[in-house]
């Protein structure tokens, strides 16, 4: 059970002269699901994004299944592809029908011949529950059907563990559900995932561990009774109550 | 003092004899610009400097010149150097024909590369990142990701930019090429109604534009009939 | 460089006759896009349609055909009507100057329209009805709010329309202003160096354009210095 899949050890980042990111530690083993959650401007994008080296870290040391991630471009479109990502803002690629942007990644770089990524990806269209769309382009659907593409996107790849950066946060209420639901059933799966996220509901249900993040530090984390019940630090209290007050 | 309308309908046979040497100018310096806008854009967004720079000033000399001055460097200045003369590229710089499209061309190549580039601008950074996320090597996330959407995002431009290079076809004119401006002209010297005869150019180089632009149009609705909802 | 000694001063005064050129043109078009824009934005009809149609020919006709309509229709016509008083008398020339730059400033006031409406029609409704609520007349709303933004918002496309007004100016040595264009030419046939004589014409044009460029982007800086954050 206690295979790393994700390490990070002594990472900082920085924006010129502003620290995003300072001596960030963290493990996270297969099948586990860590929830990330904190305020705006605490780092929790620029942490998930240095995964998949969206970001580039200047300190410190980043393993992901086993491969440092280094400044080599080929090691990382590997690794890249072993990390599926899912986006606050969607970004399906408009120019393609559903069933392409699911066939796009598997054909190019796996060399997928087209009627088994058809399959594959039909297969993961049922598995969020939007077959029927699958011919259409991304603009025709609502926001919750467009978030759950792009988590069929990513699933397209086996990925070996999933990515999640605020996915609901830019839905309207009444999808942000089929959009979780949709996580819930990755998590039973047993997934592995990072999920950045403020619905409370969620990690507590599913989260393996929560981890609290302020001012590019991690503040506190810690097994979901442990967070919500007896928080250790002041400003892990303050965030807490606010987020629960809505 | 009148506006003789059958000089007009008896000229316009004559001036379409110009056309094909119209068309002949703006399909081959657009189709010459597009390849050499293609190669400088790749240039110029290389991220090398050595390879930007050149790009770079290649745009600013173009874009910043008139035209006229560039034809007329290419077709009364080359000439003087003897190595050119010499060279395998005469036969070619010799003639108007030659000059004024590769004028065309170059010039062309510069206004167009600088509309790809805004198109690739133009491209949502969250939709290349997702390709990059998926993994895609950098040459794939350029030509299956990018390129189609930045495409559809430089039609407009381009389409404007295709009138525009009608309308210089013009210039050809003044080299001795005799497209539709050039076989006005001489009309004009001929008859002396200069009204009637460019007016008539002018309208069939309307009817161009018009055309141009329907084609472009129809390019455009197609092009981008992934960006409208249903219903 | 050593045949270039002689005619440097022929250069230099072809280069104001340029810049003459150059502002009487720009003028011009200000003047036209504005009234064009004037047009587009009324409620009448008639003057909607006219300048529709200002635009569209303006915008699908060559430029070198629009100087030769100017150029030689003005003197035919001016010809005419002399001879209407006075049978004898001989043919009429207009000055290739003001039908060089009004030929310019017509062209590039179909650009400045649109830009203009653009730039109208881009200031925010919600500030105009706020003005209105204060008390403001139309007339005080329109110098005091619309204005100042307006020309914030038509300045990037003012600047790519002053550039074009600029390379147009060389093609009205084709009509027989004396600018650089025809020093060239008359430089050439002495010293029978033509590129060196039209590089020096590019080499000006380009100098000239450079500094419209940095100007425009400081009048830009300058009319977006309130947009800027505090840090
Ligand atoms: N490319 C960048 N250049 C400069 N600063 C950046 C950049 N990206 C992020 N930052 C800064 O780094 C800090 C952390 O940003 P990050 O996006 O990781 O925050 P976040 O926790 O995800 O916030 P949010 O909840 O708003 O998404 C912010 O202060 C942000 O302004
Ligand atoms: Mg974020």
């Amino acid at each position: 059970m206690s295979e790393p899949v994700i390490m990070m050890k002594n990472v900082s980042k920085r924006f010129g002269s502003f620290t995003a990111l300072s001596n960030i530690n963290l493990t996270v083993n297969r099948g586990e699901r860590l929830v990330v959650c904190g305020p705006s401007g605490s780092g929790k994008s620029t942490m998930i994004r240095c995964i998949n080296r969206l970001e580039e870290h200047d300190a410190g040391t980043i393993i992901v299944n086993g491969h440092e991630l280094t400044g080599n471009d080929r090691r990382i479109d590997a690794v890249r592809r072993e990390v599926g990502m899912v986006f606050q803002s969607f970004n399906l690629f408009p120019h393609l029908t559903v069933l392409k942007n699911l066939m796009l990644a598997p054909r190019l770089v796996r060399g997928t011949d087209k009627a088994s990524a058809e399959a594959a990806a039909m297969a993961l269209l049922e598995r969020v529950r939007i077959p029927e769309q699958a011919h259409k382009y991304p603009a025709q659907l609502s926001g919750g059907q467009q978030q759950r593409v792009a988590i069929a996107r990513a699933l397209c790849m086996n990925p070996k563990v999933m990515l999640f950066d605020e996915p609901t946060s830019a839905l309207d209420p009444e999808m942000i559900s089929e959009v979780l639901d949709v996580m819930v059933d990755l998590a039973r799966e047993g997934m592995t995932m990072i999920c950045v996220t403020h619905e409370m509901g969620f990690a507590r249900s599913v989260a393996d561990k929560i981890m609290f993040m302020d001012s590019g530090e991690i503040v506190e984390s810690a097994p979901p009774d442990e967070f919500f019940g007896a928080p250790k630090s002041e400003r892990t209290k303050m965030f807490l109550k606010q987020i629960l007050a809505h | 003092m009148s506006f003789n309308f059958d000089l007009v309908w008896s000229s316009l046979p004559l001036i379409i004899q110009g056309l094909g040497m119209t068309l002949k100018l703006l399909f081959l310096s657009s189709l010459i610009g597009l390849f050499l806008a293609l190669f400088i854009l790749l240039l110029r967004i290389s991220g090398r400097w050595y390879l930007m720079w050149p790009a770079m000033a290649y745009i600013y000399v173009f874009r910043g010149t008139p035209l006229l001055v560039q034809i007329f460097v290419i077709y009364h200045g080359l000439p003087q150097f003897d190595f050119i003369r010499e060279s395998i590229f005469w036969p070619v710089l010799r003639e108007p024909f030659g000059c004024a499209v590769l004028a065309l061309s170059l010039n062309a190549g510069a206004y167009v590369s600088e509309i790809m580039r805004g198109g690739i601008i133009g491209v949502d950074k969250g939709v290349k990142e997702a390709a990059m996320a998926l993994g895609l090597p950098r040459w794939q996330q350029f030509i299956y990701v990018t390129s189609p959407i930045a495409i559809r995002l430089a039609l407009p431009a381009y389409s404007n930019e295709v009138v525009s290079m009608l309308k210089a076809t013009a210039l050809a004119s003044t080299i001795t090429m005799m497209e539709m401006t050039g076989v006005a002209r001489t009309l004009v010297a001929r008859t002396f109604a200069p009204y009637e005869i460019f007016i008539s150019a002018a309208l069939i180089y309307l009817a161009l534009t018009y055309a141009l632009q329907q084609v472009f149009a129809w390019i455009e609705s197609h092009a981008s009939r992934y960006v409208k909802k249903e219903r | 460089m050593a045949d270039l000694t002689g005619w440097l001063d022929d250069y230099f005064f072809g280069t104001l006759v340029v810049l003459q050129v150059f502002f009487v043109a720009l003028g011009l078009s200000v003047v036209f896009g504005l009234i064009g824009a004037a047009a587009r934005l009324s409620q009448s009809r008639i003057a909607n349609g006219i300048a529709k149609v200002y635009i569209v020919v303006f915008r699908g006709t060559p430029e070198l055909l629009i100087l030769l309509i100017f150029y030689y229709g003005i003197a035919v016509t001016l010809t005419n009507v002399a001879r209407y008083f006075e049978p004898t008398a001989g043919f009429v020339n207009f000055p290739p100057f003001w039908a060089g730059a009004t030929a310019i400033g017509l062209i590039v006031g179909a650009y400045m329209t649109e830009t203009f409406r653009g730039a109208f029609q881009g200031v925010d409704p919600g500030q105009v009805e706020a003005a209105q609520a204060l008390g403001m007349s139309r007339f005080q709303v329109f110098v005091y709010v619309r204005m100042p933004q307006m020309w914030r918002l038509a300045l990037p496309n003012f600047g790519n329309h002053s550039l074009s007004v600029m390379k147009d100016t060389a093609l009205i040595s084709i009509i027989g202003v004396q600018e650089i264009m025809f020093v060239a030419e008359m430089a050439t046939t002495v010293t029978r160096k033509p590129f060196t004589m039209y590089i020096t014409v590019a080499l000006i044009y380009l100098l000239i354009t450079t500094f419209i460029t940095i100007s425009i982007a400081y009048l830009e800086k300058y009319a977006n210095r309130h947009l800027r954050g505090s840090r």
